[in-house]
């Protein structure tokens, strides 16, 4: 079941996009020592800023090209609601984050391309709503983006308590990489250029990996980002299965897979009927109408449903 | 009763004064309250986040930070988006604060003019021999002033822009090949408010049940109801928008849709070969910063004209009249007699911190911080719910 088809030419540029954005996340370990990439160094942040937010518009133009479907269109933002109004739950209490584990079931049970859309727009939602647009939103929103793609990805075939399992593994290890991609992003800009733990350019990649990961641990791995992962991972443990049925028959019932087709309308109806009074004999069967349906109560639920 | 005879009397007298005021202040200034196009404040801020990335000037950036409060506060609405300006401000404070003890703890000392002495502390060889603390000269840490405040300062001016432009306004503006996204979040924006009805609903009818659980299964019995209950209004929302003709899409010809892709996709390798050219300077020039602009601006004319395909009508389109002319021109002209005054005197837009100087403005920096305060009165008023008149001058 996916509720965005992925079309091969949008998979191509998803990935061309991808491979380009990461280059402005992990950059410090790229640049070169010649003088000249020393002057660049300054720009090179920068410039991705500019950039990023044109690639992230590009591929967001891209997986909508096709038409969304309205149904998935309503799904994508009713989600992006539910899950921009989780994100404040958490923030202020150290490193409870509550966006994740919904985006990871939504993009599991959606499929990739809806969880590349809907880790972009819950974030940019959010920003919206409460947490203020800067130049960081299209970094967060790439690296949501990121996870929900990757949700989708899993192997499909799983179910019951593996399904929760994996899903739980790849929550934390995804909130882990968030964390990770973000320090990546803010790396050059909160530390400068010239204190031991900032970047050095023309350094083997190593080394930069290596002052990277002490930094990183300094600020937030152990605080933030694992109390992240620890979030994610419990809350698709404990509320995972419900969740999960929960979207799943929402898809059952949106039907995204079902082909649209234009039927021709039936032949004409049969000719009025005389005015003559008709005969008494009761008709036995009246082949031009459909058989009326008998209202069982599980009919009646889903067709007298308020708010259909 | 003669009481409140006179009272209404006074409200009357105070109502005529008001409208008078109100005559006097349009007759002065005969300009009806209105939101500004959000793009034209965004590239007002643009602008200035450019200006005050040209520089590291303290003096400059401290006038560049006023001059954008100074306009929030004149010309911003009263919608909860104006009025986290101050985040912005204080998430600034805290850029500078940690560049300044980040330079203080892992810094090298380097500098001739050492404040103070703190005790080393040499860190094992997995932390890559870094040593804690040690002398802490002033250079280093009016460094670490200058570039926090420079980051700072770009960081309010877009927050300036944010708390200026309507963000609903923009989503509107966005260009057609966005629309479906666009229309996403319009949903969620709009969706989030009824979703505390929803719980709001779901907790009355437990409570109706006698439900009268607390803590995780409270959690449960509340959250799961109003998941499925947003999820079906999602399919309710869909039927809405599919019987008022959402998804109306023009015909494009093959041919079209054939270029429009070859265009994204040229743009895309463009942008990736332009990327490694400017992070890798063995290999020639026009390879860096050229390359990326021609194959990023290539992906957007490919992605612009895929918009062709969505066909949509605006209702009150916001229109581009001559104050979000000026605006938007002043944002410019800030940038440009910034960049102007670097390449006169690029001394005194960087000052040098070793040795100490103090930092010094030039007429040309000061002209740039006049015009990216003019929005203050270049802009009409702001559609504020109730104000007096006089707020206005």
């Amino acid at each position: 079941m996916t509720a965005l088809r992925v079309a091969p030419r949008t998979a191509v540029i998803l990935v061309l996009a991808s491979v380009a954005a990461l280059a402005t996340f992990a950059w410090p370990f790229l640049v070169p020592a010649q003088p000249e990439g020393m002057a660049r160094t300054t720009e090179a942040p920068l410039v991705f800023i500019v950039v990023l937010p044109v690639l992230l518009a590009v591929v967001l133009a891209e997986l909508g090209s096709g038409g969304i479907d309205s149904k998935a269109l309503a799904m994508l933002g009713v989600l992006a609601a539910v899950n921009a109004a989780l994100r404040p739950l958490g923030a202020g209490t150290a490193g409870i984050e509550t966006v994740f584990f919904l985006l990871v079931l939504a993009g599991r049970v959606f499929g990739p391309g809806f969880g590349f859309l809907l880790g972009a727009t819950s974030l940019f939602a959010s920003a919206l709503l409460t947490a203020g647009v800067g130049p960081w939103l299209p970094f967060q929103m790439l690296a949501a983006a990121w996870v929900g793609l990757g949700a989708g990805l899993l192997p499909a075939r799983l179910r019951g308590r593996a399904e929760i399992v994996v899903l739980a593994g790849y929550g934390a290890v995804a909130a882990y990489a968030y964390g990770l991609l973000m320090n990546l992003w803010f790396w050059p800009f909160s530390v400068g250029a010239d204190t031991q733990l900032s970047y050095v350019a023309g350094a083997p990649v190593l080394e930069n990996l290596h002052r990277f990961a002490v930094f990183t641990a300094v600020t937030s791995t152990f605080g933030w980002d694992t109390g992240r992962a620890v979030t994610t991972a419990v809350a698709i443990v404990l509320v995972g299965p419900a969740v999960l049925a929960a979207l799943r028959r929402a898809a059952r019932r949106a039907a995204f897979d079902a082909p649209v087709t234009f039927a021709t309308p039936p032949p004409s109806p049969t000719p009025p009927p005389s005015p003559t009074p008709p005969s008494p004999t009761p008709p036995t069967a009246d082949l031009s109408r459909p058989a009326p349906i008998p209202i069982t109560p599980a009919v009646a639920r889903e067709t007298f449903r308020p708010g259909r | 009763m003669t009481d409140r005879v006179a009272t209404g009397q006074r409200v009357a007298e105070s109502e005529t004064q008001a409208w008078a005021a109100g005559r006097r202040a349009s007759a002065r200034y005969p300009r009806l309250p209105r939101g500004l196009h959000p793009v034209a404040w965004w590239l007002w801020a643009l602008g200035l986040a450019t200006a005050a990335s040209h520089t590291t000037n303290p003096l400059a950036l401290a006038m560049l930070i006023a001059g954008a409060a100074l306009v929030v506060v004149r010309r911003r609405g009263d919608a909860p988006w104006a009025l986290a300006f101050r985040m912005y401000l204080v998430l600034g404070a805290v850029i500078v604060a940690m560049r300044i003890v980040f330079r203080l703890v892992f810094g090298g000392g380097q500098g001739d003019h050492v404040l103070f002495q703190l005790p080393e502390i040499p860190l094992p060889a997995v932390a890559a021999g870094i040593r804690l603390f040690g002398p802490v000269a002033v250079e280093q840490l009016l460094g670490g002033f200058y570039d926090g405040l420079r980051l700072a300062a770009m960081l309010i001016c877009l927050g300036a822009a944010n708390a200026l432009a309507n963000p609903r306004r923009l989503l509107k503006a966005v260009p057609g090949a966005l629309y479906a996204v666009s229309t996403a979040v319009v949903v969620a924006l709009s969706v989030a408010p009824q979703l505390v009805e929803s719980v709001l609903r779901v907790r009355r009818a437990r409570r109706l049940r006698g439900a009268t659980g607390r803590g995780l299964r409270a959690l449960r019995g509340v959250a799961l109801p109003v998941l499925a209950d947003a999820l079906d209004r999602s399919l309710a929302l869909a039927a809405a928008m599919d019987s008022r003709g959402y998804g109306r899409t023009a015909a494009v010809p093959a041919g079209q849709r054939a270029l429009t892709g070859g265009l994204v996709l040229a743009g895309l390798l463009g942008v990736c070969v332009g990327t490694y050219g400017l992070l890798d300077v063995s290999v020639p020039g026009y390879l860096g910063l050229p390359m990326l602009f021609i194959g990023l601006s290539t992906a957007v004319v490919g992605m612009l004209s895929g918009g062709r395909q969505v066909r949509r009508s605006r209702y009150r389109p916001d229109r581009w009249r001559v104050a979000e002319l000026a605006v938007a021109g002043c944002g410019v002209a800030t940038a440009a007699v910034t960049m102007l005054a670097g390449s006169v005197d690029p001394v005194l837009l960087y000052p040098p911190v070793s040795p100490l100087t103090w930092p010094e403005l030039t007429p040309l920096m000061v002209l740039a911080v006049v015009v990216a305060v003019a929005p203050a009165w270049l802009a009409p008023p702001p559609n504020r719910g109730n104000i007096r008149p006089e707020a206005y001058r």
